[in-house]
């Protein structure tokens, strides 16, 4: 099959739990991991009676994430009914936004692999609730429902029909989870389904401006599942339009164990959702000024602080792309940078040792036990030489972390870590090591130029490790060479 | 004749010591069970009455500044308002047994004002009826004549208050549900300005028409409960916050009122030639008064009643989405599997009439159809209360029989539910518009049966209205 000859065309639905502490419109509890049916009230099991409030935290959610990808904010909000019959849907229909979305347009960037950005157009940005959960028992005649999660907030994200490839989608739900994990409006966690992702996916050959007809994949609740259902799809479509076929608009899910799509339904008995505006809400109009408020409190976005980081502190886009991964991270290294000029060596710091550290200790970049200034002392003792770069990483920074009261410098001191560079006493190390080696050293003057590393490590020893390498460098070609 | 007519007689006879709370209950009750018949409740809180009225007396010895505004006031709610613990089903088998987890925010503030629950109320099943024999529990009978139905959906709280089994009725009114059994029961019926009254707690049919009002015998009654019941509610983001004025107090009716009526509607094929009677008797009566009663054109009366269906439908099939026979409720057992235990639960749990219009507003809401009929009732909903927007800039009040019908003998109609639907012609205007309305009696037919008119003011002039409604409700 001449797949070459087609693209793919791909857009996103992208579903955000937003973190907020109290339901989208009751106030209970959203926690993730609470027994099954505790975490409900007669709001959100739909009880006669009931009516909906909204929780104004969702509202604020959304427009931070509308303004970060400089959409236009709605300022009146309307509510409308998505109405369905099913078993986790306790009302018999969800609440959404359908004619009055919160955020309209708008752009998110996406890092390609080549390094170049793309921007991703976004159509629009909805509210609306969440549906509980259902557990089937395979061993039972019975499903069991938690409703825990009915009424949970949730943001659709929908993209114009932008992305290219698995890849793209790939650096587009990688993105927005920086980005949500950045504004702080929801953990991003895929696997617990704080973000979920429809695909839909049509192909065209390759230079064609129509757009072929689209399925849309059901569900995706990980970036491996998204990559393998999209891969499939694509052949399945370009393979029933080389041979004559077309493409019937479908709703699909995608079975992981046979890494297969199959259509949930046509769209001939297609859902009809009844959609019409929400009775029990009121229009919700927003202020400009609280929208400015909103905006003064932005955090600075991922993809700003990376291109930052390459321009300001003259950091690799590698080192950049790690710092700016977690906001906590970059926070963290513009804080060091402001105890030291050394940005490289702090970017090392933090990469190679500080996040690591973090890790394996649990603990939270807020909670590190070593304070920014000793760190940035740290980083100037190997700066200047006072302590080899690998000696520091190996031995001082441990011990740092054990005594975080005492300074780097009085540390290294005690574990007499400060390199040596008086030039006499090198001298006569250096030369100790000559005379008790002569065989090497005929054989390094006869051309064997690869036994100054074990002149090194002699003259190291000797030391304790304390002799400064570049100086005895020097000292040690200067004898040899003579 | 009632026994008391309003609560400023009950307190005034306990404060003689003609009597005491106790005493009150213990007659009401005694008339419950004397007037059983009348099918009105579904079921009465003798023991919590009895106790309630005890700690009343006691409170009235021992601490009387203590006692609510609302002490003496024994009531009925329809059984579409949720009281805590106690059962709610909206005359519905779906809901048969169901207990309701916490009270309706109308309710808990009565409450507050040491008002006395006596029972709830039977009604049309999800106040779907204007005959109320569209209940589980069977029908109501008008106390004035047992053949004939009291009127609905709160036809259970009319007759509550009408065979003086309480002094007044909670009811609900979604296209005239108060005011048309007020009205063929002979009582005053009350429906406040959508967002008056905070809904939650009332089990929804169509929520953007639905308000709690109010059936007694007398306007002050209604003030004083408005008064209490009245206000913003956190729970319920459509109800206003508007200030609630203090009605009870604001009951003298000042000067001379500008009132319009429709000669189209005076003029409709379908009026009861009495009630057309009743009703010019009753304008000249005002223009005794000395009140200007004008003539006013209303081009859209034809297209009220279709309008009121199509949009209270549609929202009644998605409200009633949640009785489903999953969570709570009547649940088919003859169901195999979801879709079984949707459709069995549902097509055993809710009546004809619930049904009737469950498909209704379906329809209306289908792709496809949506434009035709739910979006063109938007406008035309629109248009209907832009044009009594305009009315309300030069009258104060609109008058309007309230029924334009006698009570109908209980089964003549079962066969022909558009013609009851056309019965709510004069009612639903008010719920389209927003607007408060009352039903106040007006005679009587030459067979005895009540007839009552109705005022309407423009949003939020209750205090207008009951002012105006308190000085021509003539004989009281």
């Amino acid at each position: 099959m001449p797949y070459d000859k087609y693209e793919t065309v791909i857009g996103l639905e992208i579903h955000v739990q937003l973190s907020t502490k109290s339901k989208a419109f009751c106030g209970d509890d959203t926690s993730f991991g609470g027994s099954p049916n505790t975490q409900v009230s007669t709001i959100s099991l739909g009880h006669p009676g009931t009516l909906p409030r909204i929780n104004k935290q969702q509202v604020a959610y959304a427009v931070r994430l509308g303004l970060a990808l400089g959409s236009r904010i709605n300022l009146r909000n309307t509510f409308d009914r998505k109405n369905y019959f099913y078993a986790d849907l306790p009302k018999g229909y969800q609440i959404t936004q359908d004619k009055a979305p919160i955020c309209i347009g708008g752009t998110v960037p996406i890092r390609l692999d080549s390094g170049e950005t793309k921007k991703i157009r976004i159509h629009h940005i909805h509210m609306e609730e969440d549906a509980g959960k259902l557990m089937h028992d395979s061993n039972a005649p019975v499903s069991l429902i938690d409703l825990n999660r009915a009424g949970v907030p949730l943001l659709e994200i929908v993209t114009e029909p932008d992305l290219r490839s698995a890849g793209e989608v790939d650096a587009l739900m990688s993105g927005m989870r920086q980005l949500i994990r950045y504004l702080g409006i929801s953990d991003g966690n895929m696997e617990q389904g704080s973000m979920r992702c429809d695909c839909n996916v049509s192909v065209r050959l390759r230079g064609a401006s129509q757009l072929g007809q689209r399925c849309e994949i059901k569900n995706l609740n990980s970036m491996r599942y998204a990559r393998r259902a999209i891969a499939y799809e694509t052949r399945r479509q370009i393979d029933i339009l080389e041979t004559g076929g077309s493409i019937s608009q479908q709703t699909l899910n995608f079975d992981p164990s046979s890494g297969t799509t199959s259509p949930l339904r046509d769209k001939e008995d297609a859902h009809d959702y009844r959609y019409f505006p929400e009775p029990d809400l009121p229009p919700l109009v927003l202020s400009e000024s609280w929208i400015q408020h909103l905006q003064s409190e932005m955090p600075a976005l991922p993809w700003d602080l990376f291109e930052r980081f390459q321009t300001q502190y003259g950091l690799p886009a590698y080192d950049a792309e790690l710092l700016t991964a977690e906001h906590t991270t970059a926070l963290f290294f513009m804080d060091l940078c402001r105890h030291t000029q050394a940005y490289k060596a702090a970017a090392n710091l933090i990469i190679n040792k500080v996040l690591p550290f973090a890790n394996e200790n649990a603990c939270t970049l807020d909670a590190f036990p070593i304070g920014l200034p000793a760190l940035a002392e740290f980083i100037q003792l190997i700066e200047q030489g006072q302590v080899a770069a690998a000696t520091a990483y190996q031995q001082l920074f441990p011990a740092m972390a054990e005594e975080p009261d005492k300074k780097p410098m009085h540390l290294a001191e005690a574990l007499q870590l400060i390199q040596n560079s008086d030039a006499d006493e090198l001298e006569k190390w250096v030369s100790a090591v000559l005379e008790a080696n002569p065989e090497e050293v005929s054989r390094y003057q006869k051309g064997k130029k690869g036994l100054l590393g074990f002149f090194m490590g002699e003259v190291m020893k000797q030391s304790k490790g304390k002799a400064d390498p570049k100086l005895t460098t020097a000292l040690l070609k200067r004898a040899l060479d003579a | 004749m009632p026994k008391y007519n309003s609560l400023k007689d009950i307190q005034e006879a306990i404060s003689k010591e003609a009597t005491t709370c106790l005493e009150v209950v213990q007659y009401y009750l005694s008339q419950i069970k004397q007037q059983e018949h009348l099918n009105a409740y579904v079921a009465v809180y003798e023991e919590e009455a009895l106790e309630k009225a005890r700690q009343i007396d006691q409170k009235r010895r021992e601490n009387p500044d203590q006692l609510g505004r609302l002490w003496g006031m024994v009531i009925s709610h329809k059984d579409v308002i949720c009281y805590k613990n106690h059962g709610v089903t909206a005359g519905s088998k779906i809901l048969n047994g169901f207990t309701s987890l916490f009270s309706a925010t109308a309710l808990e503030r009565v409450l507050a004002e040491d008002a006395i629950i006596i029972g709830r109320v039977n009604c049309d099943e999800f106040a779907m009826g204007s005959s109320n024999e569209n209940s589980y529990y069977g029908p109501v009978r008008n106390a004035a004549d047992v053949a004939k139905i009291p009127g609905g959906s709160s036809g259970g709280s009319a007759v509550s208050v009408q065979a003086d089994t309480c002094l007044a009725s909670l009811g609900t009114d979604t296209g005239g549900s108060v005011r048309q059994p007020a009205a063929f029961c002979g009582l005053v019926g009350f429906k406040p300005s959508y967002g008056r009254i905070s809904r939650y707690g009332l089990l929804a049919y169509g929520s953007s028409f639905d308000q709690i009002g109010i059936l007694s015998h007398s306007v002050s009654d209604v003030a004083i409960l408005l008064e209490v019941m009245a206000g913003a509610d956190e729970y319920d983001s459509t109800a206003s916050q508007k200030p609630v004025p203090a009605y009870s107090q604001l009951l003298a009716s000042a000067g001379k009122k500008r009132i319009a009526y429709f000669p189209i509607a005076l003029e409709h094929s379908g009026l009861d030639p009495e009630i057309k009677s009743a009703t010019q008797a009753f304008i000249q009566h005002l223009e005794a008064a000395g009140h200007e009663v004008l003539p006013v054109d209303f081009e859209y009366l034809d297209y009220i009643v279709p309008t009121y269906y199509v949009l209270t439908t549609a929202e009644a099939s998605s409200n009633l989405s949640r009785y489903d026979g999953i969570r709570f409720g009547y649940r088919s057992e003859n169901a195999t599997d979801l879709i079984s235990t949707y459709k069995k639960s549902r097509t055993e749990g809710f009546g004809n009439e619930v049904k009737r219009r469950i498909m209704l507003g379906t329809f209306v809401l289908s792709s496809g159809y949506y434009d035709a009929y739910y979006s063109k009732a938007q406008k035309a909903r629109r248009l209907i209360q832009d044009r009594m927007a305009a009315i309300f800039q030069e009258f104060d009040f609109i008058l309007m029989p309230t029924s334009p019908v006698a009570p109908w003998t209980i089964g003549e109609k079962l066969d022909d539910p558009v013609a009851v639907y056309l019965a709510d012609i004069f009612t639903v205007q008010a719920n389209l518009a927003g607007i408060p309305a009352i039903s106040i009696p007006a005679g009587q037919h030459s067979y005895g049966l009540p007839i009552g008119v109705q005022l309407m003011a423009a949003r939020f002039e209750e205090a207008a209205l009951l002012a105006f409604a308190q000085g021509v409700a003539g004989g009281e």
